[in-house]
């Protein structure tokens, strides 16, 4: 466990300071919306700050690396849990007034988490069949491999598995350019106009805290009127994802992909990404 | 370190949670998220406060109760579960708790842990990214559309059948 004590202060404080101006920045710009035919992009604050910070990552920029050490970027990752707490905690308090909404959305909230498996459907195929992946395919398409699921991956196969490396792959494409992919993809959806707006919100929920805010703010910028059912909705089944999520990985997604791998893969396919 | 593949350091769960480390580097997150709240919705850190103030102690109820549960859900779940009761109408403090937290910005709350993020990726996030190459990226918007659209279609006809 990472504290701020044992000679740590400096590079601690010289952390938070530069979380606290690039906040500044981000919040300062605000959101900003560009509209692509009927439906919007959508760009936010948290988009701002994730690319503010890669920017100024001592991996990144060499220079920061001066201030920024090895101790203080080892206390950011221990942050970014702590600092989403206080978030998941204000997401929860927009559930209990709408209460009524929530148990009347019930079924299909719940039903709703079956549809986690879409990846399957989507990703699957496409791994398999067009990229002609190898087992790395499983690994990748199984769920959207946010930590817990990652965890499932490392314990079944290890992490230097092809499987693992395709979990991980994900991972890191998701941690890269999730929140830019789920602020942008709701919005859009919406213009369709095919989708109820209560639908695309309680979708939102896909146990990653960053993916849930860039969702759920998009979609509250281009229909703000519902914005309270929207995070209501949203922060509903996001917490479903958390109590189900791992389970459903480990009884239903892995073994349903592990066996469309063995029944559609071709037997003799090497794996594609070790080298 | 050659056979581990280390992703972002991850605070411990349950029993391994340390209270105390956690109390003091909460305090500093959402002093950022009072300035952010601050530029963001022009409600000063002053007004904003009790609010805040509100989110602080649900998250550490939160931590406590997964501390000392006898089985496993994640630290998030239990500070939602908090959050969400101590807002239902009619339980004592709740009208206070979210006329107080009506004062913060949801999104702002989430700003602070994405600027963390950004600044804790390391190299070998950074390689491995690089590593997998164009195909991974490929399948992972697969993934990422894929969770969505699905779960969408299913809430969309539910919500089509039972209106």
């Amino acid at each position: 466990m990472a504290t701020s004590r044992g000679g740590a202060i400096g590079p601690a404080i010289v952390l938070h300071l530069a979380v606290l101006a690039i906040v500044l920045v981000s919040e300062y710009i605000g959101l900003i919306r560009v509209p692509i035919g009927i439906a919007a992009v959508i760009l936010l604050p948290i988009l701002y700050a994730f690319a503010l910070g890669i920017i100024f990552n001592p991996n990144v920029l060499k220079v920061t690396g001066k201030v920024l050490n090895h101790k203080a970027t080892k206390l950011a990752g221990t942050m970014i849990t702590i600092a989403i707490m206080p978030f998941i905690a204000r997401f929860g308090t927009t559930v209990g007034p709408q209460i009524k909404e929530i148990i009347a959305a019930g079924p299909a909230l719940i039903l709703q988490e079956i549809g986690n498996l879409g990846t399957i459907v989507v990703a699957f195929p496409v791994a398999v069949f067009l990229l002609r992946m190898g087992r790395e395919a499983v690994g990748a398409s199984y769920s959207i491999d946010r930590e817990p699921n990652l965890a499932l991956i490392a314990d079944k196969y290890g992490l230097n598995s092809p499987e693992g490396a395709g979990a991980m792959g994900v991972y890191a494409t998701g941690t890269l350019i999730g929140t830019f992919i789920f602020a942008i993809m709701p919005p859009l959806i919406h213009g369709l106009g095919i989708f109820d707006v209560r639908a695309l919100a309680m979708s939102c929920g896909v146990g990653s805290g960053s993916m849930l805010a860039a969702c759920t703010g998009g979609l509250a910028a281009v229909v703000p009127d519902q914005k309270d059912l929207i995070l209501a909705l949203a922060a509903a089944s996001n917490i479903l994802t958390y109590a189900t999520g791992l389970y459903a990985g480990l009884f239903v997604a892995l073994p349903l992909t592990e066996w469309l791998y063995r029944t559609f893969a071709p037997a003799d396919r090497a794996s594609t990404l070790q080298h | 370190m050659n056979n581990e593949i280390s992703i972002t350091e991850a605070p411990a769960e349950g029993r391994a949670i340390d209270l105390a480390s956690h109390a003091v580097l909460l305090v500093v997150v959402c002093a950022i998220a009072l300035v952010g709240n601050w530029v963001a919705t022009k409600v000063t850190p002053l007004d904003a406060l009790p609010g805040m103030a509100c989110l602080y102690v649900m998250t550490m109820v939160g931590l406590v109760i997964a501390k000392y549960m006898p089985f496993y859900l994640p630290s998030v779940a239990w500070i939602s579960l908090v959050a969400i009761i101590a807002t239902i109408p009619g339980v004592p403090g709740a009208a206070f708790v979210s006329e107080a937290v009506s004062k913060i910005n949801f999104l702002v709350m989430a700003t602070p842990a994405l600027a963390y993020a950004g600044l804790a990726l390391t190299q070998q996030e950074f390689t491995i990214a690089r590593k997998s190459g164009w195909k991974i990226v490929v399948v992972a918007i697969c993934v990422m559309f894929g969770t969505y659209i699905g779960s969408v279609v299913i809430a969309d006809l539910t919500l089509r059948i039972t209106g």
